[in-house]
C-alpha cells in the first residue's frame, strides 16, 4: 500500500476532454507537449501555464488526482531544479556559500525547467486520466497503422502499451507486499549500511521477477483463450468518429502552438 | 466429422509430457456432450490444469486424438493449427487469477475484448456485453475499474468476458480458489444458470462440495483418470479419494461416521436422521476442551484498543476495533473481503499505525518507531500467498534469510532453519529449489521462513486460501504443532470450520466488530441470522444440528465440529 502508483489510471467523468476522439486528443497533446518543451521566455511560460490550466479545468479532473498521478516524478523535478540552481553560472551571482554560488541565470533556469517539466507532466497525465486504455490503444492502433502497412508491429505496440497501463498497479501492489514481507524478516530496504541496502534489493527483485513471469504466463493463456490474434480481423466496440468538438480542440491547440511560436 | 453432433469434446488416449519427462496426462479418454456439466478433481500436480488447457484448445497433446467442436484438431499427436484456431472460437476458459485475465481498466471494455477479437459487428458486441453483464449480475458496474472490485466480482467479469464469445464449451479452471465464500457461491450460481442454456461446462475445483452439482465427476491422479462417474459413485470411494489427497463432501463423511446409508446430500442425511426416534431429551454438555481465556490474569500478547484506520484516498478501513489476545491462545478473525481483516493484521504487525486508538504488542506501542521495532521482533506475519515472496535458489537459503539478517552466528542460523523446516515438515526438501515444490509445500516453505525468526505471535492472513485438500491438511497440522508449542496464533480465515477450532472468534463487517467471543458464543443461535446476513454462515456441523433440531430432535448442544456432532447424535440415540 505504501507504493500505490496512480500513473495512467483512468478517471471516469463526463467532460469535453473525455468526449474528444482519442486520436485527436493524442495528436493535440503531443503537439502541445512539444511546444511546451520549446518554451524559453517568460511570456511563453505564462501562455503555456494558462493553456494547461484551461485544459485541466475543461477536463473536470480533481487537482488532487492529477497531483497524485505526477507525485512519483516530483522528487525527480526537485533534483533537476536543484542542479540548475547550483550548476548554472550565468548572470549575476545572488548568493555564494564557499564553492557553491547561486546566480540569477541559475534561478531562472531552475524555474524554467521546473515549470516546463510540470506542465508537460500534467498534460501527459491528463491524457491518461481522461482516456480509457481501450480508447487509447484503439487510437494508437489507428495512428500507428501506417507502420503496420510497412511491416512494423503498429497494432502490437498499441496493445503492449495498453497492457502495461493495466499491469502497473498490480505489480506495484505486489512489489509493496514483497517489500513489507522482507522488511518483517529483517531485510528492509531502509536497514543497515549502503552495501546491505543494495543486497536487500535482490530478494525483492527476484520475487517480483518471478511474479511478473507468472502474470505473463497467465496473460498469454487468457489472450489465447479469448482468440486474440493481433490486429487483423478485429473489430472495435467503441466507435472512433470525429465531431465538431474535435475540430474545435484541434483549432485551439493549433492556436496555442502558433502563439508560442509568435512569442518566441 | 464427429460421430454425433451432440459430442462437443472427444479425447481418446491422450498423453502429454512436459520437459524433463514429466507426464502431465497419461492415456486420458473422455467425451463431453452438449449441456453437460463435468467436474474435474485431483490433487496439485495431478494434471487438472493441463487437461483444462487441452479441452479448450490451448495445448496439443503428444499422443492421441482430440476432437473439439466438430474439428479434428489433433490426430496421433499431430496438431492441425488451422483447425485449432477455428475450434478455439467456440471454446471459453476462465482460470484462477482474475487479475491475469482482465486486459483493460473498464469492465465493459473487457467483456467486449473477446467479441472484438472474433470480429463481430459493433451492435452485436454491445448486445452481448449487456446480456452477459446482466447474467453475472454485474450490469451496475459496466463503467467500473476492475481493480476497484472484489475478487469475486472480478472473476464474474472474466466469466462474462468468456460467455460473450458464446462458447459451446466453457472451461473453468479453479475459478473460486482465490475467492471468499460469498464470491465462490456467486460463481456456482452463475454456473447453474449456464447449464440450463446448453453450454457444456468443465469445472476444475479443489472444493468437493462444488462437485455435487455436476452430471459427472472425473478424478485425476498423476495424469490418468483414477475415478469417473456420477458424484454419488465417485464419492462412495472415500478411502481411494483419501489416498489421492482428496476428501469426500461433509455429508458423506458424516453419514459414514454415523453408520447411516451412504449419501453425499445434506438434506437426504437430515431426512434420514429425522426418522430416528428421539428417545432422550436434555441438552448435551457444553464443550469441555475450550480453554477459558478470559480473566486468566496473564499479560496479553496483543492489545488493540479502539483502533481506527483509513488508507490514503480511501474510505475508513477500520473503526473502533478492540481485541485482546492472551498468550498461547488462537484467535480467528472472520469477515467478507473488504471487512478490514487484513488491515487489522497490518496494524498488529506494525506495518500501519492506527489513526485513533492504539496497538500494543506485549507492551510495545506501535505508534512509536521503537515500539514498532519491538512489535516486529515479536510478531511473525504470514501474508496472503506468502509463497509469492520466495526468491532464493534453495529452500534452506530462503528460510535462512531472516535469521541471517538478524546477524546471528552460522550455527544458530542453522539450528533455526532445521527447527523451522521440521515444524512445517519440509526437513527432507532442504536442498530443493522453492520453485520446484508443490503449491502446498511452497506455502509451508514461506511459513518456515517466518518461523525461523522465532516469533512469539504468529499472524496469518488466509493461510489455506488456494491450496488443495492435501495442502490444507499439511498447513493445519503445522499450525496445530505450533499451537502445541505455545505460539500465539491470530489468523484471518474464510472457513467457519477453522474458526470453530480457535479459542476465540472475532467477526468483522465493514471495518467494525460485529461479534466477538468463544466459538460457542459467536456461533450461538442468537447470532446465526446476523452471520448469514453478512454472508458468513455457521460451521457445517452446527448447520446440520440446527436442521435436525428443526426436524424434531432434542437440543444437540451447539456442536461445532464433526466429532462433537457425531457424539451429540449418538448420545441422543442411546
Amino acid at each position: 500500500m505504501a507504493l500505490r502508483i496512480d500513473i495512467g489510471q483512468y478517471y471516469a467523468a463526463d467532460s469535453p476532454v473525455h468526449r474528444m476522439d482519442a486520436r485527436v486528443k493524442l495528436l493535440c497533446a503531443l503537439s502541445a507537449l512539444v511546444a511546451v518543451f520549446c518554451v524559453t521566455n517568460a511570456p511563453q511560460l505564462i501562455a503555456g501555464t494558462a493553456f494547461v490550466l484551461a485544459v485541466l479545468f475543461a477536463a473536470r479532473v480533481p487537482g488532487s488526482r492529477v497531483l497524485a498521478s505526477v507525485r512519483p516524478l516530483v522528487v525527480f523535478l526537485a533534483m533537476l531544479s536543484l542542479f540548475n540552481l547550483v550548476f548554472v553560472r550565468t548572470g549575476d551571482p545572488l548568493l555564494s556559500l564557499g564553492p557553491v554560488s547561486v546566480t540569477a541565470g541559475g534561478v531562472w533556469a531552475a524555474a524554467l525547467y521546473t515549470v516546463r517539466f510540470s506542465l508537460a507532466l500534467v498534460l501527459g497525465s491528463l491524457v491518461l486520466l481522461t482516456t480509457t486504455p481501450t480508447q487509447l490503444s484503439d487510437a494508437l492502433d489507428s495512428l500507428l497503422s501506417p507502420l503496420s502497412r510497412v511491416g512494423l508491429p503498429g497494432h502490437e505496440i498499441a496493445m503492449v502499451f495498453s497492457l502495461m497501463l493495466r499491469f502497473v498497479p498490480t505489480l506495484a501492489d505486489e512489489a509493496s507486499a514483497i517489500m513489507d514481507a522482507q522488511a518483517l524478516r529483517g531485510g528492509g530496504l531502509d536497514e543497515g549500511g549502503p552495501a546491505r541496502r543494495v543486497r536487500s534489493v535482490v530478494p525483492v527483485v527476484v520475487a517480483l521477477l518471478a511474479s511478473g513471469l507468472r502474470h505473463a504466463d497467465g496473460l498469454a493463456r487468457a489472450l489465447d483463450a479469448r482468440c486474440y490474434e493481433g490486429g487483423a480481423g478485429r473489430t472495435h466496440y467503441h466507435d472512433q468518429r470525429l465531431t465538431h468538438r474535435d475540430l474545435i480542440a484541434a483549432t485551439l491547440t493549433a492556436a496555442f502552438v502558433l502563439t508560442l511560436i509568435f512569442l518566441g | 466429422m464427429a460421430a454425433s453432433t451432440d459430442t462437443l469434446v472427444r479425447l481418446s488416449h491422450v498423453s502429454l509430457f512436459y520437459e524433463g519427462g514429466v507426464t502431465a496426462l497419461d492415456d486420458v479418454s473422455l467425451e463431453l456432450r452438449r449441456g453437460e456439466r463435468v467436474c474435474v478433481l485431483g490433487a496439485n500436480g495431478s494434471g487438472k490444469s493441463t487437461l483444462a488447457s487441452v479441452i479448450c484448445g490451448l495445448l496439443a497433446p503428444d499422443e492421441g486424438e482430440v476432437e473439439l467442436v466438430d474439428e479434428l484438431v489433433c490426430a496421433d499427436g499431430q496438431p492441425d493449427l488451422e483447425a485449432y484456431r477455428r475450434a478455439r472460437r467456440s471454446l471459453g476458459l476462465v482460470f484462477q487469477n482474475p487479475d491475469d485475465q482482465i486486459v483493460t481498466s473498464v469492465v465493459e471494455d473487457d467483456v467486449a475484448f473477446g467479441p472484438e477479437n472474433l470480429g463481430l459487428p459493433r451492435g452485436e458486441i454491445a448486445a452481448r456485453v449487456a446480456r452477459e453483464l446482466h447474467r453475472v449480475a454485474m450490469e451496475d458496474y459496466a463503467q467500473a475499474d476492475p481493480s476497484r472490485l472484489s475478487g469475486g466480482q472480478r472473476q464474474r467479469v472474466c466469466i462474462a468476458g468468456a460467455l460473450a464469445m458464446e462458447p459451446a464449451v466453457l472451461v473453468l479452471d479453479e475459478p473460486g480458489s482465490l475467492l471468499d465464500v460469498r464470491g465462490r457461491s456467486a460463481i456456482v450460481r452463475v454456473m447453474g444458470r449456464l447449464a440450463a442454456t446448453g453450454t457444456a461446462l468443465v469445472h476444475v475445483t479443489h472444493f468437493m462440495e462444488e462437485a455435487l452439482e455436476a452430471d459427472r465427476v472425473i478424478v485425476l491422479d498423476h495424469g490418468h483418470v483414477a475415478l469417473a462417474g456420477t458424484p454419488e459413485e465417485v464419492f462412495s470411494h472415500g478411502e481411494k479419494l483419501g489416498e489421492l489427497g482428496l476428501e469426500v463432501p461433509f455429508a458423506a463423511r458424516l453419514s459414514q461416521r454415523l453408520g447411516l446409508p451412504w449419501t453425499c446430500d445434506e438434506s437426504t442425511l437430515v431426512r434420514e436422521l429425522g426418522a430416528v426416534p428421539d428417545s432422550q431429551k436434555g441438552s448435551m454438555s457444553s464443550r469441555p476442551h475450550t480453554k477459558d481465556v478470559r480473566g486468566s490474569g496473564a499479560v496479553p500478547d496483543l492489545q488493540v484498543e479502539h483502533a481506527s484506520f483509513s488508507y490514503r484516498l480511501g474510505s475508513r478501513a477500520l473503526g473502533d476495533v478492540s481485541l485482546e489476545v492472551v498468550p498461547g491462545t488462537s484467535t480467528a478473525i472472520v469477515g467478507q473481503t473488504g471487512s478490514g481483516k487484513s488491515t487489522l493484521l497490518r496494524l498488529v504487525c506494525g506495518l500501519e499505525v492506527p489513526d485513533e486508538g492504539r496497538v500494543l504488542v506485549r507492551g510495545n506501542d506501535t505508534s512509536t518507531r521503537r515500539g514498532r521495532r519491538g512489535a516486529r521482533r515479536l510478531v511473525g506475519y504470514v501474508m496472503q500467498h506468502p509463497e509469492r515472496q520466495l526468491f532464493a535458489e534453495t529452500v534452506e537459503k530462503d528460510v535462512a534469510f531472516g535469521p541471517r539478517n538478524l546477524g546471528l552466528p552460522a550455527d544458530e542460523v542453522d539450528r533455526r532453519v532445521t527447527r523451522a523446516l521440521e515444524l512445517v515438515g519440509l526437513a527432507d526438501r532442504r536442498g530443493a529449489s522453492p520453485f520446484k515444490l508443490s503449491g502446498g509445500q511452497r506455502r509451508l516453505c514461506a511459513l518456515a521462513g517466518i518461523l525461523a525468526m522465532e516469533p512469539r505471535i504468529l499472524v496469518l492472513d488466509e493461510p489455506t486460501a488456494g491450496l488443495d485438500p492435501r495442502g490444507r491438511a499439511m498447513l493445519r497440522s503445522a499450525l496445530a504443532r505450533l499451537r502445541g508449542l505455545g505460539v500465539t496464533l491470530v489468523q484471518v480465515t474464510h472457513s467457519m470450520e477453522d474458526a470453530a477450532r480457535a479459542d476465540r472468534v472475532m467477526v468483522l463487517d465493514q471495518g467494525r466488530v460485529v461479534v466477538s467471543g468463544t466459538p460457542t458464543e459467536v456461533f450461538s443461535a442468537g447470532n446465526e441470522r446476523r452471520l448469514t446476513e453478512i454472508g458468513l454462515g455457521i460451521p457445517r456441523a452446527l448447520r446440520v444440528a440446527r436442521a435436525l433440531e428443526r426436524g424434531g430432535w432434542p437440543s444437540l448442544g451447539d456442536p461445532l465440529t464433526t466429532d462433537e456432532l457425531v457424539a451429540a447424535i449418538r448420545g441422543g440415540e442411546s
